[in-house]
């Protein structure tokens, strides 16, 4: 449906994106996973034609995306990171603006409104103006006015920032039930937990590059670990970690310790180890490895910094 | 167009919304017309200064420097001081020496001292002393206006008086009263009178020039009537003469530009706002292009300007009386064609500039440059050559010229469109500039 070739952007002397290639399906949840100034937002504007690369292309549905061509864009849908709406509006007047840009109107138009605001609970307040919404009511909102005029493809640049988890799963559950009614989504997060929940396929992003791409499953199996142990670091624990050295990693994270295993490593050998050392097995708790052990292991940083 | 119109549509309801805009576009236009005509005073019966003090030290006992000093008292635009406060708080009158500390002391600013030899044998002419300290250039100039207005409509016998005492000193008294006996008498003679009467009004050198020392027109007919027999003007005003309110007239372009110069620049700094709200990310990523985005704001700011000259000159008409409703039709145009020329400015502003506040400092200069070298406080050909020519390249030059063009002039519409043309063309020019800035990404971001 979308796809980019070797897109690279810079501002003056920085390179914002440095060569991506991406292409995604129709009915995906992709989600671009990347921490503050990596580049996320630099590819929804220049997918969604507010800016044009300075080197490489885009196409939609085989069409190229230009940014003197709008008309390339009624598929698409953009949620912008900011609140991108009027505060001295009401939220129906908000909609009604937005709705009219798209040539919506009348009946069509009414219908969507109150559609928007049922499923994201808005409706008791469509007649407020939007200054006096909570920070969560606004982001709602901001979703619903980039869906009115029924987007293909939307694009979500953070829409959950700053939002408690009531309002965020309510998103959450009105992004993935558009999904599975055929709407394909690029959702941007530095979130991994929302990349993990919503996500079907993920593109991990840095430094305005890509530097991995795939499913949750295919994205671990780059881990060189495929388990992760966490015990408290105390006294009781300290002769453990000196004979771990050559089973795997141990790392001290403030008060608790995390051992990844070497590849071939057997888990038993290291409970066997546990066992003759007479530490109780409930002091050990065993994980599947996350998206930010990922990309630490890629990057180098954390994705919150 | 439509786009346009959505957009347009949109920033109105904004604006009536927000109440504290709405009141302030409203309200703001009235009270500086209000405020501005009672700096300047229009439509005042007594237009001109009053009350300036004025200290006059008298010592002569010539009974014509008494009549000035009355004449000074008599006159609404000074306010006499003749005595002063010594140390033991009792008052005296002033003298000479007192008027310098005391104007150091910034108690006045002007005196004026008539010596005991106010009229001297030795020349022809007064002798009169002014002391000033010339704070403001306009006001001393008009001081020093009505002064010599006054002593010479008042006081024209004074300079008989010198004329007489000159020729006492040429020709020696003896020889001199005998002429005025003979003179008095010829005239007794061939017009009737007593010769006695006018033997004392040819000594106290009141030579006829108005109507005799105690006669009931009093002190400033006569000096009028020496004025209008000196030289006769005939004056012939070829425009403006059924003009109702001049003074407001006359004003009231100038106080406009200002007004919306600094109204729709800051509206157009709306832009940053949208711009930092990803407003402008929403709506361009729809099938809106930029250019419709500025023409929209365009659209809005020169709606708004005109409603705001409309309420200027409702409340020009109703405070001082302009004459809005026989010129309702070309001052219509007017105000599109300023409010179109602020409203570019406003933008052009926004463009060059990169957040709110720069874009104020930015227009607050070059507003105010505008108004002064284009007339709007003080008249363009008071300025050196070169502030003329420059005046011509500003918009508040030509916006003045046309409201004057209307509301002085009752222009016609073939009349008014050369200034119309320059004022659409600035505002073309200008706003083209902007176009180009904001299109090359400047305030998207
Ligand atoms: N208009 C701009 N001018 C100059 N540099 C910019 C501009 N917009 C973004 N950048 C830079 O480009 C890089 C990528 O920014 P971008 O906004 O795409 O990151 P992001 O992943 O969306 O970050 P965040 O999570 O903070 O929103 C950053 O280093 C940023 O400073
Ligand atoms: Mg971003």
């Amino acid at each position: 449906m979308l796809s980019l070739e070797n897109i690279t952007k810079r501002y003056g002397a920085l390179t914002a994106l440095d060569g991506v290639s991406l292409r995604i399906e129709a009915g995906e949840f992709f989600g671009l996973l990347g921490p503050n100034g990596a580049g996320k937002s630099t590819l929804m504007s220049l997918v969604a034609g507010l800016r044009a690369p300075d080197a490489g292309g885009l196409t939609l549905n085989g069409h190229p995306l230009t940014a003197d061509d709008p008309s390339a864009r009624l598929a698409l849908g953009l949620v912008p990171q900011h609140i991108a709406l009027y505060p001295k509006l009401s939220a129906e007047q908000n909609l009604r603006v937005f709705g009219q840009l798209y040539g919506l109107g009348g009946a069509t138009l009414r219908e969507r409104i109150d559609e928007g605001l049922e499923a994201m609970q808005l409706a008791d307040r469509r007649r407020d103006k939007v200054q006096t919404f909570s920070g969560g009511m606004q982001r709602r909102l901001n979703i619903i006015a980039s869906l009115l005029h029924r987007p293909k493809l939307l694009l979500c640049d953070e829409p959950t920032v700053g939002v408690d988890p009531q309002s965020r799963n309510a998103i959450f559950e009105f992004l993935e039930r558009l999904n599975r009614e055929g709407l394909t989504v690029i959702y941007s997060t530095h979130y991994m937990e929302e990349a993990t929940r919503l996500c079907s396929r993920i593109g991990i992003i840095d430094h305005g590059k890509i530097h991995a791409l795939g499913t949750l499953d295919e994205l671990l199996l780059k881990l060189p670990f495929e388990e992760e142990i966490r015990f408290p670091a105390d006294g009781g624990t300290a002769a453990l970690v000196a004979q771990l050295g050559a089973q795997g990693t141990v790392e001290k994270t403030e008060d608790s310790y995390r051992f990844r295993p070497h590849a071939g490593v057997k888990l038993s050998q290291f409970y066997t180890l546990t066992e003759s050392l007479g530490l109780p097995a409930r002091l050990f708790t065993s994980q599947r490895p996350t998206l930010e052990a990922l990309f630490l292991h890629l990057t180098g940083r954390t994705l919150r910094e | 167009m439509r786009t346009i119109l959505v957009l347009v549509r949109k920033d109105f309801t904004t604006f009536f919304r927000n109440k504290a805009a709405v009141s302030l576009t409203f309200i703001v236009p009235f009270a500086l017309i209000w405020i501005f005509g009672g700096v300047f005073g229009i439509n005042r019966k007594d237009t001109g200064p009053s009350g300036i003090p004025l200290a006059v030290v008298n010592a002569s006992d010539n009974p014509a420097a008494a009549k000035l000093l009355a004449a000074l008292q008599a006159e609404p635009a000074f306010k006499v001081i003749t005595t002063t406060t010594a140390a033991d708080k009792s008052s005296r009158s002033l003298r000479e020496e007192d008027l310098a500390p005391l104007m150091r002391d910034n108690k006045f600013r002007f005196a004026l001292v008539i010596p005991a030899d106010v009229v001297s044998e030795q020349e022809f002419g007064l002798h009169l002393k002014i002391y000033s300290n010339p704070r403001n250039e306009i006001e001393t100039q008009m001081v020093n206006g009505i002064l010599q207005k006054t002593i010479f409509a008042n006081v024209p016998q004074l300079l008989g008086q010198s004329l007489l005492a000159r020729g006492r000193a040429f020709i020696g008294p003896d020889r001199q009263n005998s002429f005025n006996r003979g003179l008095a008498d010829n005239i007794a003679r061939s017009f009737g009178g007593s010769a006695d009467e006018i033997l004392k009004d040819l000594e106290s050198g009141n030579f006829g020039f108005g109507e005799r020392e105690g006669s009931s027109a009093g002190a400033n007919a006569a000096g009028e009537s020496l004025f209008t027999q000196a030289v006769h003007i005939e004056s012939v005003q070829v425009a403006g003469q059924d003009v109702t309110s001049p003074a407001a007239t006359r004003i009231v372009g100038g106080w406009a530009m200002q007004f919306l110069l600094f109204a729709l620049s800051g509206a157009a700094t709306a832009l940053f706002y949208e711009r930092d709200h990803g407003i402008f990310h929403r709506i361009l990523a729809g099938p809106v292009g930029r250019s419709q985005i500025l023409w929209s704001k365009f659209l809005f700011g020169v709606s708004v300007g005109v409603l705001q000259l409309t309420v200027l000159f409702v409340g020009g008409r109703m405070l001082y009386g302009i004459d809005v409703e026989n010129h309702i039709g070309m001052l219509l145009l007017m105000c599109v064609f300023a409010a179109s020329a602020c409203t570019a400015f406003g933008m052009l502003i926004a463009s060059l500039t990169s957040s709110p506040e720069a874009a104020s400092g930015l227009a607050t200069f070059v507003i105010l440059v505008m108004c002064a070298v284009g007339g709007a406080w003080f008249p363009v050909t008071f300025m050196p050559e070169f502030f003329q020519q420059l005046s011509k390249l500003t918009l508040v030059y030509w916006a003045m010229e046309g409201f004057a063009q209307v509301l002085w002039a009752n222009a016609s519409f073939v009349e008014l469109l050369p200034t119309l043309g320059i004022l659409g063309g600035i505002a073309l020019a200008v706003m083209g500039i902007a176009v180009w800035r904001f299109n090359r990404g400047n305030i998207f971001g």
